[in-house]
């Protein structure tokens, strides 16, 4: 008996092996949309309405085409984040897409039909400042890039540098404009804020100052964001103080002055929408009359084009570039599921009218049935591209599995959507305003749908991190509708929140806020929950860390919902940092209390729930003294359990906290390679106690193995696989900087790999320790649809116990389903049912044909 | 008597050559009835010398030899089990400790047969019942069966299908209550 679960083990390890997706199944359970961040730059093709294409360079350092007829992306480049990849400036003409990105670091010259590179150089140091196409005519053939202290010009065919002049005056006078009026010279518009500008004419040819002009402003502040060129070398500025528009013609050859433009005094509004990311595309109809795109930017990072009449075109949410924190809710049941799992979620009352109940739900269920084929009957006459599978809020329910669910995710912008997960349609969004860019965010489901006629509840705390003060946002998963709840006042800064298994009335679970002085506040907090709280007050517990200080302390909670401080861990900041702590997901399920040795005895596992894994980083970051620490803490008692340090290593680590295991990864300085390590702890050969777990009373510690592995490459992100029983197999699934995310058995980072075989290790079918861990093509999940700049990984379970949905968020969002120990609960999907019964039913009619020849035979030799 | 090959010939004999154009046909020659001998062997009867029996007649003259081959033959029904021990000892050697088709299916039969011959022991004590050592050759015959069934689970213990280790109830463990409530994380 014992020895069929290592052969299962066996079976399931040869089955994971082979796990890949085949060609017919891509696009089957997954899906990739792809984002772009928020538009800075943004520019039309060609003066034509012909034309499809429109280029945009976001903030998230990406410059893109995109169909300006269905908002797809035609191509995307990807550049580094953070300053060195940043795009200063976006000018394009005809075939050339000119990027200068970095500030000013780099000129790039894109071509617009295909996407492809056609040169790259590098500039000068200086910060950058404007920049622009020089052209005789109509025939643009350089570009000038002004930087600080210098203005160089560029051949736009390659690139190369044409001549390189020095700023007259740059330490007092600011250049912030470049401008070619389409003759032999470049206008240079340079200020001494709040006394004059100057106009600097440079030669086309070799470079030289031809001529210095000064204009007196007293009241400009900074030509880049108050004046701009319009028409032929005509400024326009505006005085923001007076609300007065100024013009100047540039190319004058005499001293040119400032005219003052009157105003309507309901202009200065219109002045300043003028700065607001609007790119308006005017163009000639064939009837000559002017005809208009317009491409907005909003505050709430969606990206709309609308044509002429006011219909808007398409929709991109490009808030969903930058998803923070993410939760997958399931759908609630359809009216006739619900009336089933009413009847059985209710008490008993007597015989006769349960038999009554039941005869009526199955009539509704035979009606539902009907109505099912009657759809069916109906829908197959018509032909198949009439039939439209979309998905709308009304249509939703759970599917027989529960594969399909709401993901419900929360951007930095401070919008919420709800997608469907089968498809990836947003089916709701909802713009929370006033949300400072850098908020912490916390989502929790209080509610989930298994409690009909209640509906789901999720709360989304958000804290400003300037005032500390956090406000509570109480929102329907399935709708996004706001909840007509009454919220909790909240005056003092929020450290913490925790969500306990303690249930109201109305089946939410009661959401424990902290406060900074350790006091708690409960949501929601009907008088049910607080004589329940006050019950129970004695084995609630709470930690904070503060990285800061360094210190993680614990509290417990009183009656009367204050809290007293029952332990303080310090951690020096001056030795290191604490850079993460993670405990296990309440929703996680262990089946299997032990692992089974080759001997047959049992290894009991350390489950402990209150366990904490702390990362620390020391603060020293010289290769040979730097070094990662691994502190596991129990959170009711303060104990450390174990302490791991890694010497000669530092971060950025990574890892998983599950069951009784620890998966980190971090970067070794010494061998100059990225390093697994796994922890894992056991109880022993016997259970301390195996009905109740007590972190108070667990006089022995638990045995901790470790054991390392070289990895092949970076990482930027990892989550383990998540079932519903935990019944199947843990896969770490490990996120590539490449974009790929990698499935890599638990079964290879297990500390129990012998390095020399025995028989025992054989029998238990533990892998030979090998240093290194492979990287196996087939092991990558999302095959060749690569998610850029990867953040998270969120699983969650399905009701199948071999299925595990996967969402991979970054600046591109991938859903699918992983098999870790593959489909052992399901038919295939690519099952050949016509096949299997068409051979059944041969096989049926073979028998009866035969039988009947049969007869007939003995009865020809019978009267024989 | 004819052997059934024989009769068989005869049979395809006749297929092929007369019996084919007529509906029917009575022929009174010895070689047809033998062909029609292999579905009614009871009319071949009639054919055979008068006085001829097909089954053996049973001797009923009692001797006294008898009585002690009745004995012996007794004997050998109550030591059958324990003859075939050493037997079962050599197939269990020969099949090894691997789980695979084979040694499943040998372990199943030394499982099965001596609890199918303990079950139906009445009829075996029938077969006794001449015997003047009944109870003793009974007791042998179940002692032996016993010893059967024992060596079956022996060889199912070695080769490790008997729940008799901790690791095979570990399915069985319920996950502990928590006690204690926890919850947090870093400051916000």
């Amino acid at each position: 008996m014992a020895k069929l679960v290592p052969l299962l083990a066996v079976f399931f390890y040869l089955v994971c092996v082979s796990e890949a997706v085949f060609e017919d199944q891509v696009g089957k359970f997954d899906w990739r949309r792809q984002y772009v961040g928020k538009v800075l730059f943004a520019s039309f093709d060609s003066p034509s309405q012909s034309s499809k294409k429109l280029f945009v360079a976001t903030d998230k350092n990406i410059f893109a085409s995109l169909n300006s007829r269905t908002g797809d992306l035609f191509w995307r480049h990807v550049d580094k984040m953070g300053p060195e990849g940043a795009v200063d400036t976006l000018l394009v003409n005809a075939q050339d897409a000119l990027m200068v990105i970095g500030d000013g670091r780099l000129l790039r010259s894109w071509d617009t039909n295909v996407g492809g590179l056609n040169w790259e150089v590098v500039l000068d140091t200086g910060s950058f400042q404007a920049a622009c196409f020089v052209g005789i005519q109509d025939t643009v053939k350089h570009v000038a890039v002004l930087k600080k202290t210098a203005i160089s010009l560029h051949y736009l065919s390659n690139g190369h540098q044409k001549w390189v002049e020095n700023l007259p005056d740059s330490d007092t006078v600011k250049y912030q404009a470049v401008y070619s009026g389409g003759g032999e010279e470049v206008f240079v518009l340079g200020m001494v804020p709040h006394s004059h500008l100057t106009i600097t004419v440079y030669s086309l040819e070799d470079g030289e100052i031809i001529r210095q002009r000064s204009v007196e402003a007293p009241w400009l502040s900074s030509v880049e964001s108050s004046c701009v060129v319009v028409g032929r070398g005509v400024l326009m500025c505006v005085d923001n103080y007076t609300q007065a528009l100024y013009t100047l013609a540039i190319q004058a050859e005499d001293s040119p002055q400032f005219r003052q433009v009157l105003l309507q005094v309901n202009g200065s509004r219109y002045l300043r929408n003028l700065v607001s990311p609007l790119y308006v595309h005017a163009f000639l109809k064939k009837d000559d009359s002017v005809g208009y795109r317009v491409l907005v930017q909003t505050e709430d990072h969606a990206l709309t084009f609308i044509q002429q009449p006011g219909r808007v075109v398409w929709t991109r949410e490009e808030a969903l570039a930058d998803v923070v924190t993410m939760e997958m809710v399931d759908l609630p049941l359809t009216g006739t599921q619900a009336e089933l799992e009413g009847e059985f979620g209710k008490k008993a009352d007597g015989l006769l009218p349960m038999v009554m109940k039941r005869l009526s739900s199955q009539v509704i269920l035979l009606q539902a049935w009907m109505a099912h084929l009657w759809k069916l009957f109906y829908e197959a006459r018509k032909p198949r591209s009439q039939i439209k599978n979309e998905v709308t809020i009304e249509t939703l329910s759970r599917d027989e599995f529960n594969l399909q669910k709401m993901m419900v995710m929360v951007t930095a912008s401070g919008k919420l959507f709800g997608i469907d997960s089968k498809s990836g349609t947003i089916l709701w969004k909802h713009y929370l305003e006033n949300v400072q860019p850098n908020a912490a965010f916390k989502l929790i489901v209080q509610r989930t749908t298994a409690h009909f006629p209640h509906p789901p509840q999720c709360t989304l705390l958000i804290k400003d991190k300037d005032t500390g003060l956090a406000t509570l946002h109480v929102f329907n998963p399935i709708f996004g509708r706001k909840s007509q709840i009454s919220l909790p006042a909240l005056p003092r800064p929020i450290l913490q929140s925790l969500l306990l298994p303690v249930i109201d009335q109305d089946y939410a679970k009661c959401l424990l806020l902290v406060d900074d002085q350790y006091k708690v506040t409960a949501f929601p907090s009907t008088k049910n929950v607080m004589q329940q709280l006050q019950e129970m007050a004695s084995s609630i517990f709470f930690y904070l860390v503060d990285s800061e200080q360094g210190t993680l302390s614990g509290f417990r909670l009183r009656k009367d919902l204050s809290s007293e401080l029952i332990w303080e861990v310090v951690l020096p900041t001056e030795v290191q940092k604490i850079v993460a702590v993670k405990g296990k997901r309440p929703s996680e399920h262990v089946h299997s209390q032990g692992r089974v040795m080759g001997d047959r005895s049992v290894l009991y596992k350390y489950l402990n729930p209150n366990l904490l894994a702390v990362v620390t980083e020391s603060t020293d970051t010289h290769p040979e003294r730097a070094f990662v620490g691994m502190f596991l803490v129990d959170g009711v008692t303060g104990r450390i359990i174990h302490e791991a340090v890694q010497r000669k290593a530092r971060g950025p680590i990574h890892f998983v906290h599950s069951e009784n295991w620890v998966v980190y990864e971090y970067w070794n300085t010494k061998s100059r390679r990225n390093e697994f390590s796994v922890l894992e702890l056991f109880e022993g050969t016997e259970l301390y106690n195996s009905t109740v777990f007590s972190s108070l009373d667990r006089p022995h510690l638990p045995q901790v193995l470790q054991q390392s592995y070289i990895f092949p490459s970076p990482i930027t992100t990892m989550e383990a696989t998540l079932t519903e029983k935990g019944i199947t197999s843990r896969h770490l699934l490990v996120g590539l900087p490449s974009g790929a995310i990698l499935s890599l058995p638990k079964m290879f980072l297990d500390p129990r790999r012998p390095e020399v075989v025995n028989e025992h290790s054989r029998e238990e079918n533990l892998i030979p320790y090998a240093p290194e861990m492979p990287i196996r093509t087939e092991w990558f999940i999302n095959y060749n649809q690569t998610i850029s700049r990867l953040k998270g990984i969120y699983t969650a379970p399905s009701g199948l116990e071999s299925t595990c949905l996967v969402v991979a968020y970054g600046l591109d969002i991938y859903q699918t389903r992983v098999y870790p120990s593959k489909q052992f609960d399901v038919l295939k999907d690519d099952y050949d049912y016509v096949l299997i019964s068409s051979v059944l039913f041969a096989l049926f009619f073979a028998t009866m044909i035969s039988k009947r020849l049969a007869e007939v035979k003995l009865l020809n030799r019978a009267w024989r | 008597m004819a052997s059934p090959g024989g009769q068989g010939s005869g049979a395809l004999s006749t297929r092929g050559g007369v019996a084919r154009r007529m509906k029917w046909a009575l022929e009174l020659s010895l070689g047809n009835t033998r062909g029609r001998g292999d579905r009614q062997s009871n009319q071949g009867d009639v054919m055979y010398p008068i006085g001829y029996s097909d089954k053996p007649v049973p001797d009923t003259s009692i001797q006294e030899t008898d009585k002690n081959l009745v004995e012996k033959r007794c004997w050998d029904v109550a030591l059958g089990p324990l003859k075939q021990i050493p037997m079962n000892l050599f197939i269990m050697y020969m099949s090894g400790n691997t789980i695979s088709i084979f040694p499943i299916m040998m372990v199943c039969m030394m499982a099965w047969r001596p609890i199918q011959a303990l079950m139906s022991m009445s009829a075996t004590f029938k077969l006794l019942e001449n015997s003047n050592q009944q109870w003793l050759q009974g007791l042998v015959y179940s002692v032996g069966n016993l010893l059967g069934s024992a060596l079956a689970i022996y060889k199912c213990q070695s080769m490790g299908l008997l729940p008799t280790h901790s690791s095979d109830w570990l399915a069985f463990i319920e996950p502990p209550q928590r006690v204690e409530i926890m919850g947090g994380g870093m400051v916000l």
